[in-house]
């Protein structure tokens, strides 16, 4: 009898080994996951320290200077920020189609960075306090 | 190699070739031209976190990332 559960200890281990392999293959090619990957990708080092830690980076507006928080989601996540890092205004611009938030925020730091003026122009402003740090916050 | 990434439902679409070949370098660019054709954006990494939107198909990036039309929220 306790040979025969012996001789299924392993069995169960590599079971267990098999269907971790699979929970983190799977996990990390959902497009979810190749989008953060991505915007990883494409983060400066201080942006992707800084998104590791809480879910936002910060961007400078190419044109007028302002700083932008980018939050994790794919919609009225951009915030324009004072010095104190407070929000001041919303700015709502995403890209056509259903990107996973990882492609939206990367399409949203670009263009600010390189044509603040031009996003700025199509997007919609909402009240900086729409949403508390909780929404932006859910785990990925 | 050099890639062109386009953003889509799957996260990503990459597209590889080698612009040593000019066969391939020409696919690369027609496909550049209809994806900026389109509406979509280009831009290419000019150091870390650094980027520079494109306008015309250049053979010498090394990385293209694309993404669509932006619109208002």
């Amino acid at each position: 009898m306790f040979a025969a559960f012996r001789l299924r200890a392993p069995a169960r281990a590599r079971l267990h080994a098999l269907q971790e392999l699979y929970r983190r293959f799977f996990g990390e090619n959902t497009p979810e996951a190749r989008g953060r990957r991505l915007l990883a990708e494409w983060l400066s080092p201080e942006q992707r320290a800084q998104f590791e830690q809480h879910r936002y980076f910060d961007v400078t507006g190419c044109d007028t200077g302002k700083r932008y928080r980018i939050h994790y989601g794919t919609a009225a996540n951009v915030h324009e920020i004072d010095a104190a890092g407070s929000a001041t205004m919303g700015w709502c611009f995403v890209p056509t189609g259903f990107l996973v938030p990882g492609d939206v925020m990367l399409a949203q730091k670009i263009a600010l960075e390189t044509d603040e003026k031009g996003a700025l122009a199509l997007a919609n402003r909402f009240p900086p306090a729409t949403h508390s740090e909780h929404f932006y916050r859910r785990p990925f | 190699m050099a890639t062109q990434i386009v953003m889509d439902l799957t996260g990503d679409t990459r597209h590889e070739f080698d612009p040593e070949n000019a066969e391939a370098l020409a696919r690369a660019e027609q496909r550049f031209r209809e994806l900026t054709g389109a509406g979509f954006t280009a831009a290419y990494r000019t150091g870390p976190g650094e980027v520079t939107r494109i306008k015309s198909f250049d053979p010498t990036a090394h990385e293209t990332l694309f993404y669509p039309r932006l619109v208002g929220g």
